[in-house]
């Protein structure tokens, strides 16, 4: 093709202002490239701190966390001694049953759920020696609620009764603490008494009368009578001063107060046992979290068949099977067909499970009837799944959850999209306005320079120009050479563009600057900690740290060239038009 | 036609041959910031197949614009210019571009060749103008050059030749649509003596042989001579008409 001979030339020819030209495209490119990039590695985040409900099949999240109702009428109830250290403590925690909502009752509130929530975690505290004698070895798991309240399984099926209900499921998640240890000492054995005591008092001086009724006795018991001196006070009667008294007539004639303090008493013998608080024991806890799930539901749950990577999904018919997060097998040294022994029972794995869930992964998954059974919470749940029959029903149904169940905390994929805040939302701001911004402002910058150098370009060629005219070259085909080579050089800005954009994405991905995600009301437990649990009243916002990468896909790509192609149009219309204009027999006139 | 050339027979003899060009009145005024310049003033002027005519005067006399409204590249501000059957006067600019392309070529004082092009793509880029195959327009091309002794020359960029074999080029680019006139302005203006005469040799040879209307603009006395029909022109205006044959000499 002549024309691409000519443009081909013609870029060589003019190497620096195609270069300049090319690189001016190449940085808008590069950098609306790198925008998009960075946008669409916000939004992966964005998904990536929403997979827990959207990699699970579920539109909407039920859960009830401490706090989130106004007014439960469902105190917990005390909990009982326990034969087993194992859960038996009756209902625990609050169901949906709450009252009206009132904002004036709602610290009472909270200090209900406080309390509810410290039933559901009683095993914590629980009294070691019923695992066994002090000093015997013991091994057990316990589990705990966490920061999720429990609530019956009955809600499950009230929900599944709301039209537009597809799909739901019911979920129990636990934190376990994997207990092993010395059973404690806890009750010390103390014996007091059998002492003698002796005192020595020094009673004050007798007063007058006493004195004169001393006299008068010792007269009678036929002693002499002296009034003076005075006996000392606890003093022996002097012999051989005097006074002298009769046998026994010095104790029978001094005052009461001087013969009973004379008494001495033995303390009587008593063993006294205590309970020692706190036992100290060798205890070393190992925590990991189990869930349990419906073995019926591999599509809706808080694992799905689909995140299962070898193995096979649970079996109804078999209880006794758990599925393990592949993390966690890594570091247990778990594998499908491994067996892990829990409180008497031996699970077997029955296959390995990859969540991609950040907020709600556990690490072992039970048939839901199994962790029941362990956690003593049978027949309740912790959350429930449920699938939308389609998103536009998402809202209707959640609302009416809200409704069914007043004190529950109901979570849709988008109401958790709009609560997302922290530096995530911050940089998806920044990378829509100033980004936008910025590659607009680059963009038309390096459209302006293209046109500027095409324009220039096109002065300088007055004379080829004129000479194509005189030769027969319409104004056509002189624009469509203008446009080819402009064309040619978006293409090489596109080119060079790419380049760049790629390099900065890389750079992102290199970086890989940390985000943060917080979104209020995402339950799951790598918001609940232990430590976080007591007096605990509010619901804890979910964070997440993602490492933001900026993905180029072949679309960005492609965008990318066409602005440059568009960018080189714009600057062959412009350089067109100018040489259209161009009177040829002016041009060679001046020129020529 | 190339028989009907006959240096023995002057034009105005023979009115039964058809005209090539006839104007009449023709006067070209160029609008400046300073107010209006008359460049040509009521030419009059025919023209017959195969001549060979230069057209002398000093800078400024409107040769140039003459020339230019001769070969369609600029409008005449009134009167009639002629082309065969086509009033240019008349006719928008993309006829006038098809006219140019397909009847008139051109040679200019600086060559004007596309300095990225080498000489067969010099050529090749009047050729694009006429629907050819590529390999019609190769084998154009190698014949144009041949015509103008450049064929071993044909890859090389015009930076690598000389005056006169680029002006060679421009002359087989002029040819390559076999026009029926060639206009030449200056084309020996940057050339020596002995170049020039070559280059004069060659166009002379184009219109005895070929029949070609070749209409030279110079100021080479020597150049004008080689001609045979010399119009001279001053302050606009043709100094001999067509009723003033004493100038041909």
């Amino acid at each position: 093709m002549f024309s691409f001979t000519y443009m081909a030339k013609e870029l060589r020819r003019r190497l620096g202002r195609t270069i300049l030209t090319a690189l001016g495209l190449a940085a808008g490119v590069g950098l609306v490239i790198g925008i998009i990039g960075v946008s669409e590695g916000l939004d992966e985040a964005q998904a990536q701190v929403l997979a827990p409900l959207g990699s699970v099949g579920t539109d909407i999240l039920v859960t009830r966390v401490a706090g989130s109702t106004t007014a439960p009428t469902a105190t917990p109830t005390p909990t009982p001694a326990a034969d087993q250290p194992q859960q038996s403590f009756g209902p625990g925690g609050g169901g949906f049953f709450a009252g009206p909502p009132g904002a004036g009752r709602a610290n009472a509130a909270n200090q209900a759920d406080t309390t509810a929530l410290l039933n559901e975690n009683n095993n914590v505290v629980t009294d070691l020696s019923k695992l066994g004698k002090p000093g015997a070895k013991f091994t057990h798991d316990f589990f705990l609620s966490a920061t999720l309240l429990s609530f019956p399984q009955e809600a499950v099926d009230q929900i599944a009764d709301i039209p537009g209900v597809t799909k739901v499921t019911g979920g129990l998640t636990q934190l376990a603490q994997h207990q092993t240890g010395t059973v404690p000492q806890i009750v010390a054995e103390i014996t007091t008494g059998g002492k003698t005591v002796t005192q020595t008092v020094r009673p004050d001086p007798m007063t007058a009368e006493e004195r004169a009724a001393f006299a008068a006795c010792a007269q009678k018991s036929g002693g002499t009578t002296q009034t003076e001196p005075a006996p000392s006070p606890g003093a022996e009667p002097r012999r051989g001063g005097t006074f002298f008294f009769g046998p026994g007539a010095a104790e029978k004639c001094l005052p009461k107060r001087f013969q009973e303090f004379r008494a001495s008493f033995i303390t009587p013998m008593e063993t006294i046992r205590q309970v020692v608080n706190p036992p100290s024991t060798d205890i070393t806890n190992k925590s990991y979290t189990a869930a349990g799930i419906d073995p019926a539901s591999p599509t809706v749950g808080l694992v799905t068949q689909t995140q299962l990577t070898s193995g096979h999904w649970l079996r109804s018919t078999n209880p006794n099977e758990v599925l393990a997060n592949v993390a966690y097998a890594n570091k247990n040294s778990l594998k499908v067909g491994s067996t892990v022994a829990i409180n008497g029972t031996t699970y077997t794995v029955a296959g390995l499970v990859n969540p991609t869930l950040t907020g709600n992964t556990a690490d072992l998954y039970f048939p839901l009837t199994s962790l029941q059974k362990l956690a003593g919470k049978t027949g309740r749940v912790t959350q429930v799944l449920v699938k939308a029959k389609d998103s536009a029903s998402v809202d209707a149904v959640a609302k009416e959850i809200k409704k069914l169940l007043p004190g529950a905390e109901v979570v849709t994929t988008k109401s958790l999209a709009d609560q997302v805040t922290g530096s995530l939302a911050d940089a998806k701001k920044v990378a829509s306005r100033l980004g936008g911004a910025l590659g607009v402002i680059v963009l038309i910058a390096a459209f302006a320079i293209a046109m500027l150098l095409t324009l220039s370009s096109v002065a300088k060629r007055v004379r080829e120009i004129g000479t194509l005219r005189a030769i027969g070259w319409s104004k056509g085909r002189v624009v469509k050479q203008i446009l080819t080579e402009t064309i040619g050089i978006g293409l090489l800005g596109g080119a060079a563009g790419i380049v760049l954009g790629l390099a900065a994405a890389f750079a992102v991905g290199a970086f890989s600057p940390s985000l943060s995600a917080s979104s209020n009301g995402v339950p799951g437990f790598a918001s609940s900690t232990l430590s976080g649990l007591f007096g605990q009243t509010q619901a804890a916002a979910h964070t997440s740290t993602i490492a933001l990468k900026a993905p180029v896909h072949m679309t960005t790509l492609a965008i990318g060239v066409a602005f440059a192609v568009v960018g080189g149009l714009l600057a062959g219309t412009v350089g067109g038009w100018r040489a259209a204009r161009l009177s040829p027999a002016e041009a060679l006139r001046n020129l020529g | 036609m190339t028989t009907l050339t006959n240096e023995e027979i002057p034009p105005m003899e023979n009115p039964s041959i058809q005209k090539l060009y006839e104007l009449q009145d023709v006067t070209r005024v160029f609008r400046t910031g300073g107010g209006e310049v008359r460049a040509i003033s009521d030419v009059n002027l025919e023209i017959y197949p195969g001549e060979l005519i230069s057209i002398e005067g000093p800078s400024g006399s409107g040769k140039t614009t003459l020339l230019q409204v001769l070969g369609a590249l600029d409008k005449a501000t009134s009167g009639t210019v002629r082309f065969g059957e086509t009033e240019l006067t008349e006719i928008d600019d993309k006829e006038l571009t098809e006219l140019r392309a397909r009847d008139l070529g051109f040679v200019f004082q600086s060559f004007n060749l596309i300095p990225t092009l080498t000489a067969a793509e010099n050529v090749e880029a009047a050729l694009v103008t006429v629907a050819h195959s590529k390999k019609e327009r190769r084998a154009r091309v190698d014949e144009l050059l041949e015509v103008v002794g450049l064929s071993e020359r044909r890859d090389h960029l015009p930076t690598r030749l000389s005056g006169g074999e680029q002006q060679r080029v421009a002359i087989a680019r002029a040819l390559a649509n076999g026009p029926r006139v060639i206009l030449a302005d200056e084309p020996t203006g940057n050339l020596d003596s002995e170049t020039a005469r070559e280059v004069v040799s060659v166009l002379r040879k184009l219109s005895t042989e070929r029949g070609v209307t070749v209409i030279i603009v110079t100021h080479a006395e020597e150049v004008a001579r080689m001609t045979e029909r010399r119009i001279r022109m001053l302050d606009g205006r043709m100094l001999n008409g067509n009723g003033d044959p004493t100038w041909n000499q």
